[in-house]
């Protein structure tokens, strides 16, 4: 199971691991963007969501995403 | 009605098992009546009449087994005792060597055997870790100072500094490192351990193994919150699956008998082995709170009754550790001064 996978997620945005014991929370914006990684989505589809979902230019959307995914990296869950 | 005898119950800042051990008993399906066997009339648990029935004082460990044996009979001959569950390091060689002579006088126990037992020394590690495939930090075993140079320098700071079985510190520099290393031949002898620091997640597991390569249930936690005595405040349950199969492992491959706590550490996927304690840990009423009552299923193979195996847990189920206080009469410490029973 990729480690994504394994994460319990409610929807304010309390992540748990149940792997670590660690928990974590996010904002609806990298709620949005766990739940799209965890259904496999692209990160040109995820992109599109953002800027439908919370109406921002691709640039902001696109620094938003990397931001986020280097997070994730430097936790150990992606 | 089951008398058994517990002991470590020091619920004090740096608490012993005995208060979590008591707790599951009297919440198990078992009528049990706990006895508490202290070592000082201050210890917490013998005012704590609702779970400690009754408490005796005990003659130290360091006094011998004649003593304890002695104090144990006088216990069974006045008040009835079925079994006993010790929970304290100082304790448990006692306890091991003479197993056989309190099974004689029907006194039970469930506890490793002295084999097992030594397998908990940090020089042990190595070939346990080994066996069951998980793995430990660089580790050298050393018995000077040069010695003690050496290692610092192969390994680099910072360090730990442990002793055998006991006492563990983390020293940044040589001074430190010479210090903890002086501090621990003081206390505990040689040889010292001198071991390279993982940072990663801290992780542990508690069960009980059967003794035929089995076990009565296990549970995963991480340690969320330690007070700055290193003791668990709140945790949470964690279901890692290559701590719980290196655990199963363990308990296969060495037959292990009896409670045990096992600390890990887990670090890029790898699970590193840091100490083995021979007991419960003073956190135990967790496992018996999320439906696992580890104690109780001791009490039960001790006595020779059909135990659990199910330890199917929820991962997320959170352990809070608080303080509280009560009031007696001062009639109770001086029975259990003068008498040494109350």
């Amino acid at each position: 199971m990729s480690k994504l996978n394994r994460l319990a997620i409610n929807e304010e945005g309390f992540i748990f691991d149940p792997d670590t014991g660690n928990s974590f929370t996010v904002n609806q914006t990298g709620l949005l963007i766990i739940k799209a990684l965890k259904e496999n989505k692209t990160e040109k589809e995820i992109l599109e969501l953002l800027k439908e979902e919370f109406e921002v230019e691709e640039k902001e959307a696109q620094r938003d995403l990397i931001d986020f995914m280097e997070q994730l990296k430097l936790y150990g869950l992606l | 009605m089951y008398k058994v005898a517990v002991s470590g119950i020091n619920a004090v800042d740096n608490p012993g098992p005995g208060i979590g051990i008591a707790k599951s008993l009297k919440e198990s399906d078992l009528e049990v009546m706990v006895l508490g066997l202290a070592y000082d009339a201050m210890e917490p648990g013998i005012y704590m009449k609702w779970l400690i029935d009754k408490s005796y004082i005990m003659p130290y460990p360091s006094k011998g087994e004649n003593l304890l044996i002695e104090r144990l009979l006088y216990i069974k001959n006045n008040f009835g005792l079925d079994a006993v569950i010790p929970a304290l390091d100082a304790e448990l060689p006692l306890f091991i060597k003479n197993a056989s002579l309190l099974e004689n006088y029907e006194i039970k126990t469930f506890l490793p055997t002295n084999d097992q037992f030594k397998l908990r020394g940090k020089d042990k590690l190595p070939e346990v870790a080994d066996k069951i495939g998980v793995k430990i930090p660089k580790t050298k075993v050393i018995t000077s100072y040069e010695e003690l140079i050496e290692a610092t320098e192969k390994l680099g700071f910072p360090v730990m500094i442990k002793g055998l079985f006991y006492k563990a510190y983390k020293a940044y520099n040589i001074s430190q490192a010479t210090s903890y290393f002086n501090s621990i031949v003081e206390e505990w002898g040689y040889p010292v351990i001198v071991q390279e620091v993982i940072s990663g997640e801290e992780i542990n597991v508690v069960g009980v193994g059967d003794g035929k390569g089995g076990h009565f249930g296990l549970l995963g936690i991480k340690k969320l919150w330690i007070t700055s005595l290193g003791k668990i405040w709140t945790g949470v349950t964690i279901k890692n699956e290559k701590l719980l199969s290196a655990t199963e492992k363990f308990i296969s491959e060495f037959h292990w008998k009896g409670a045990f706590e096992f600390e890990c550490i887990t670090k890029d996927n790898e699970i590193y082995l840091i100490e083995i304690n021979p007991r419960f840990p003073a956190w135990v009423y967790f496992a018996t709170g999320v439906g696992i009552n580890l104690p109780a299923r001791l009490l039960k193979a001790a006595l020779g009754l059909e135990v659990e195996r199910d330890w199917n847990y929820e991962p997320g189920k959170f352990y809070i550790r608080f303080t509280d206080d009560f009031v007696t009469d001062i009639s109770e410490f001086q029975k259990i001064t003068l008498k040494g029973e109350c």
